[in-house]
């Protein structure tokens, strides 16, 4: 059996179960990468030049980890999966950086997908894909469908359950790390709303836990999967108008749309150096400033972030948070 | 950036609009721009962000901005420095222009509704004529490229030019462009120089404002000359502008030369420059003695570019300046004197150099 190896890092949050669908109906077996650890993220690092974002390092730590154990890696290069709208430069080379920086790579199954050029070159893209498994276009197409049908269940499923991707997953298929577990604390009924990319938020090792620490400290978390596409469309569409990157949704999107809740604070945890997100997070921090009416607290997080002072800002802005919630009920 | 804003301040005022000449970026402007911009971007935003303010402050109520798809950050500026200047309390109107998309029609459309409906003859005069002027300026900029590696009075060509750049933008009619041009690259030519020495080539290359505006790389062209190096580049505004804005639209593009060398390496546009930056790795190993790779702090495409480079295995060195607000001239200069003794070392072992004619574009 053909084994296809996925690193548990970037994309493996918004589309694991559609690409397990896609390459299982094909009769491939799927092999994902342990979660993070501190030896991945060094040697990940170790490859790359150093002004790399984390999540990319991250990512060649995944790779890394899988070089041995699978026939081909799927290292897909997603431009765009709407019309006019591009994506960040790390996305659209990724196969090529894997190529140059990773030793003894096995094959890569490389596929460019980009909307703008229209439907043909997409359907060729998938074929191109399920090529490695079989030579059948009809049975490329049936499992292209199975793998589309997967991703809205599980898009649905994190949407009307409120779950972490991580949580979707493990439900899904019972497996990987079941992520943030029920609070240790009854909560005391404030909700926190964290926004970011899920390759950022739901990595525990480089968030030193984030969500669970906030889970045990009583407080209910709100991600950006659990708000509905029209309600990220119409944050978008508050802040700057038209979209224009791929994942304009989880800053802007969340921020538009958290911002104008019922939530108690919002909480943007970003990778330092990040492109896409340096201008993203202006728009949803100037967004604040003009309208004060949540707290919020700009996380940025490196391979350096200390655990400690990280738990320190999350302890403290808690306190404000539950400060101005007091405050609000004696008015 | 650079001369680019010679040619549309004469398209404007040829038109009768009114032009706020930006004061040239200065560290003022640096800090204005590094002041209001958000953390983490790259310098040309910052700059072009302190340009705008500069600009403001002296009464302009109408900023251009080119914007676009498919690019990096910089199809995203306009929309952020609309809103910070907003912020900043700026009474002004913001007028993006898809620039890549529209070519050349959308630049005479735009400068057609600026003039108030001026008749379309004259508007496409008044760009010619400032196309005209930006051609002439990069054809000196050449000669100096070349005068500096070699004048004996070390400056010299560089003041020439300085004075050169004035003549050239006062130049009321085409006539006096040429007695203009004429003129200072004769001037250019009678700089005394070693003519017996053959100086080492390096090519600059990496992200195209960082490049092409001096301030933001400190001026690491004259660093070079400096020290005795003949600096080449491919990027030249007018060479820009006559792709981007004419010969694409007919399918017909520069960079499919260097994007067919960067192919084995990198196989797809990465936006920004990077995928160019891959190919002058490729291409250029021939004809120059080293590179000197040009980006901003935390450019994405630039990363994505210097993580494949060393995978490029042609016999070049390249050394890679990151630009930003905390550059230091110092630190700069010993970078470079180390990196012309390396390609000093390099050539004297013998390492045969193709004529230097053979070299590109």
């Amino acid at each position: 059996m053909i084994t296809i190896g996925i690193p548990r890092a970037l994309l493996y949050y918004h589309y694991y179960p559609m690409w397990r669908t896609f390459f299982t109906a094909l009769g491939g077996q799927v092999v994902i990468s342990e979660p993070t650890s501190r030896a991945m993220v060094a040697q990940g690092a170790a490859r790359l030049v150093s002004d790399t974002c984390l999540p990319t390092k991250v990512y060649c730590g995944h790779v890394l980890s899988l070089v041995g154990q699978c026939d081909y890696l799927f290292v897909p290069s997603v431009k765009s999966i709407e019309a006019n709208v591009y994506n960040c430069s790390k996305f659209l080379g990724l196969p090529d950086v894997i190529r140059a920086v990773v030793p003894h790579c096995p094959p890569v199954i490389d596929v460019d997908i980009d909307i703008n050029k229209g439907q043909r070159p997409l359907y060729q893209a998938i074929y191109q894909v399920g090529r490695k498994l079989t030579w059948n276009p009809v049975k490329v197409r049936r499992a292209a469908l199975e793998a589309l049908e997967a991703h809205s269940r599980y898009r649905t499923m994190m949407h009307e359950q409120s779950l972490t991707p991580i949580q979707a997953i493990a439900r899904l298929y019972g497996e990987g790390e079941p992520g943030p577990s029920a609070p240790s604390v009854p909560s005391r009924g404030s909700t926190v709303a964290v926004i970011g990319h899920p390759y950022v938020l739901y990595d525990e090792y480089i968030t030193h836990r984030i969500l669970q620490r906030l889970l045990d400290l009583g407080v209910r978390v709100a991600t950006p999967e659990m708000a509905s596409n029209t309600e990220l469309g119409l944050g978008v569409e508050r802040l700057i108008g038209r979209p224009y990157w791929t994942f304009e949704d989880e800053v802007v999107g969340a921020g538009g749309h958290y911002l104008n809740s019922a939530v108690d604070g919002v909480v943007s945890v970003v990778a330092f150096g990040c492109g896409p997100d340096s201008v993203m997070l202006e728009v949803v921090q100037r967004y604040v400033k003009r309208h004060p009416t949540h707290p919020y607290m700009a996380l940025t997080i490196d391979e350096h972030t200390g655990e400690a002072g990280l738990v320190t800002r999350l302890e403290a802005f808690l306190d404000m948070v539950k400060r101005r919630k007091r405050l609000a009920s004696c008015v | 950036m650079g001369q680019v804003h010679v040619p549309l301040t004469t398209a404007f005022r040829a038109l009768g609009i009114p032009v706020v000449p930006p004061p040239p970026t200065s560290k003022r402007t640096l800090s204005l721009g590094a002041k209001h911009s958000p953390e983490s971007i790259c310098l040309p935003f910052k700059l072009t962000l302190g340009n705008l303010i500069e600009c403001l402050e002296q009464g302009a109520d109408t900023l251009i901005m080119p914007t676009g798809a498919n690019l990096c950050r910089f199809g995203y500026y306009a929309r952020v420095q609309e809103q910070i200047l907003t912020d900043l309390g700026f009474k002004f109107q913001m007028v993006r222009t898809d620039l890549f998309g529209s070519k050349i029609l959308g630049v005479a459309r735009l400068i057609k509704q600026l003039a108030g409906d001026a008749p379309l003859l004259q508007v496409i005069a008044a760009i010619r004529f400032g196309l005209a002027k930006l051609a002439l300026l990069d054809e000196l900029e050449r000669e100096v490229q070349r005068v500096r590696a070699r004048e004996l009075e070390k400056g010299a060509a560089t003041a020439a030019f300085k004075e050169a750049i004035s003549a050239v933008e006062a130049a009321p009619d085409p006539v006096s462009l040429k007695e203009a041009f004429r003129t200072y690259s004769e001037r250019l030519r009678a700089i005394p120089g070693d003519a017996a020495s053959a100086p080492l080539l390096v090519g600059i290359m990496g992200e195209f404002y960082v490049v092409l505006e001096p301030f933001s790389n400190m001026e690491v062209e004259i660093e070079l000359g400096k020290l005795g190096v003949e600096v080449r580049r491919s990027l030249f505004v007018s060479h820009w502008t006559k792709f981007s804005l004419f010969l694409n639209a007919f399918g017909i593009t520069e960079k499919e030369r260097l994007h067919r060398a960067a192919r084995p390496y990198l196989s797809r546009d990465v936006g920004g420059d990077g995928w160019e930056s891959v190919g002058e790795k490729v291409l250029h190993a021939a004809h120059y003695d080293g590179l000197v790779h040009l980006a901003p702090f935390t450019c994405m495409p630039e990363i994505i570019a210097q993580n494949i480079m060393p995978a490029v295995n042609t016999d070049i060195p390249v050394l890679t300046i990151v630009c930003d607000e905390q550059m230091g001239r110092a630190g700069l200069a010993t970078r470079l004197e180390a990196f012309v003794d390396l390609l000093r070392r390099r050539r004297s072992r013998g390492r045969a150099l193709a004529p230097s004619g053979a070299s590109h574009s």
